[in-house]
C-alpha cells in the first residue's frame, strides 16, 4: 500500500480519530483504504489448498482486528502493523483447518494440468477417464496422476478445498439463479436442514446434485462449465464442513 | 467379492493419516480401471465412513482398512481399534452420502470400536492389464 503525503497524513487523522471513538463509519473508511492490502495478502497465500474466497475473508476479519488493535502513537506504519496481523491470520487459519502439508510446486502444477486434461478427455471420451489413460495423456506415470490427485485436495478434517480456482467459482456462482425449486425439496427435509443451511447455496446445490439427484461429478461439472475437479473439492469441503458442524462439541 | 487380491493397512486414528488411505484406495481402483469419477466416489466414501469412526479429532488407537479386489470392484473393510472402545452411527445425511458414493455399505458395532464396510462395482471401460507405470 502506500498513499501519498496528504493521504498519510489524512488517514493519520482518521486513525487518531478511530483509536479513540471506534466509530464503526470512520472504521468502514479505513477498511475501504486497506482492503487491497487484504486482499493482496490473501493472494500471497493461494495454491496451498485453501480457496482465494475464503483466504480473502480471514485476511479482511484480520485487517479489522487490526484496526481495533493499532495504536496510532507508536509511530509504526499501520500497512506494516497490519500486514503482520493478517499474514498472522492467514498462517493461523491453515495451521487450524489442518493445511500445514503443504503440496510439492511440482504437483500442484501436474494437479492443475490434470483438471483440465480431464474436462478435455471426457468430452473426446464420452465418459471419465481412468487414471492409466490420464497418465498416459498426460505423460506422466499413474503414481504421479494419484499423488497429484492427494496432493491438490490435500484436505483433512474441518475443511478442504485445492488450489484457489476463483475464477471457476464465480462462474458457478454467475450460473446460479436467485430460485431453484430442487435445492429447497432437500433444504426441506426436515433432520438435513440444520446442517445443509450451514453451506454457501452454491455448495448446497452441487451436494444436492450429487447425493440427492445422483449426477456423476463429470455432469455436474458439464451442467456447471466447471471442471470436474473442482466438483470434486467442492463437494469434499462441503461434507468436511458438514463433518465438523455435527460433532458434539462443534 | 472376497476371493480376490487383498491390501491390509493399519494407521493411527487421527485425520492426518486418512489421507493414506485415500491414496491407498485410489491406486488399487486405478488398478481395478475404475474412472476417474468412480475414484474421486471412493475418496469420499473412505472420508465419510473414516471420519465417522475417529471423528474429525481422531482417537487414540488404530484404524485397520482391509482391502479387496476382483474382477467385480473394490470392496473395503474397515475397523476402529481404540483404546476407549465406543460405537458411531451414521448420520442420515452419511447414509445419504454414501448410497450416492457406492453400491452397498454398512457400519456396524465391535470388541473395540466401530467396524464399517463398502462396495464399488467397478464400470470403467476396461480391466487394467499393466501394473501402474507402464502403460505409457
Amino acid at each position: 500500500m502506500s498513499f501519498d503525503q496528504g493521504s498519510r497524513q489524512e488517514l493519520k487523522e482518521r486513525f487518531e480519530a478511530y483509536a479513540s471513538s471506534h466509530d464503526p463509519a470512520l472504521r468502514a473508511q479505513l477498511v475501504s483504504a486497506y482492503i487491497g492490502l487484504a486482499e493482496y495478502l490473501a493472494r500471497r497465500f493461494a495454491n496451498r489448498g485453501e480457496p482465494l474466497d475464503d483466504l480473502v475473508q480471514v485476511a479482511s476479519l484480520a485487517l479489522v482486528k487490526a484496526f481495533d488493535r493499532f495504536e496510532p502513537q507508536r509511530g509504526v506504519e499501520f500497512s506494516t502493523y497490519a500486514t503482520h496481523t493478517i499474514v498472522g491470520e492467514l498462517k493461523r487459519h491453515f495451521r487450524d483447518k489442518g493445511w500445514a502439508i503443504k503440496a510439492p510446486r511440482r504437483m500442484q502444477e501436474l494437479y492443475l494440468r490434470l483438471g483440465k486434461l480431464v474436462g478435455t478427455m471426457v468430452q473426446v471420451l464420452g465418459r471419465s477417464p481412468t487414471v492409466a489413460e490420464l497418465a498416459a495423456e498426460a505423460k506422466v506415470s499413474e503414481e504421479e496422476v494419484l499423488e497429484a490427485l492427494e496432493a491438490g485436495q490435500a484436505y483433512r478434517s474441518a475443511s478442504l478445498d485445492a488450489p484457489a480456482g476463483s475464477e471457476e467459482g464465480e462462474a458457478l456462482a454467475a450460473r446460479l439463479g436467485d430460485d431453484d425449486d430442487s435445492l429447497d425439496v432437500a433444504e426441506n427435509r426436515a433432520t438435513l436442514s440444520p446442517l445443509l443451511a450451514q453451506l454457501p447455496r452454491r455448495e448446497r446445490l452441487i451436494l444436492h446434485m450429487r447425493f440427492f439427484e445422483g449426477l456423476t461429478q463429470t455432469e455436474i461439472a458439464s451442467q456447471f462449465g466447471i471442471s470436474q475437479m473442482h466438483v470434486s473439492r467442492l463437494l469434499a469441503r462441503s461434507l468436511a464442513q458438514l463433518r465438523s458442524a455435527a460433532e458434539p462439541n462443534s | 467379492m472376497d476371493d480376490g487380491d487383498e491390501v491390509t493397512l493399519v494407521v493411527p486414528a487421527r485425520p492426518e493419516f486418512l489421507g493414506l488411505v485415500r491414496v491407498t484406495v485410489a491406486g488399487l481402483a486405478s488398478r481395478l480401471g475404475f474412472t476417474f469419477d468412480q475414484i474421486e466416489d471412493l475418496r469420499l466414501a473412505i472420508d465419510e465412513l473414516c471420519f465417522g469412526l475417529t471423528g474429525t479429532k481422531g482417537k487414540d488407537g488404530t484404524l485397520e482398512v482391509r482391502f479387496v479386489l476382483d474382477e467385480e470392484g473394490l470392496a473395503v473393510h474397515g475397523e476402529g481399534h481404540f483404546a476407549a472402545g465406543g460405537t458411531s452411527g451414521l448420520s442420515e445425511l452419511s447414509q445419504i452420502i454414501l448410497g450416492a458414493l457406492v453400491d452397498e455399505h454398512s457400519l456396524t458395532a465391535a470388541a473395540f470400536g466401530p467396524r464399517f464396510s463398502f462396495v464399488k462395482k467397478r464400470e470403467g471401460p476396461t480391466t487394467r492389464q499393466n501394473p501402474p507405470g507402464e502403460g505409457q
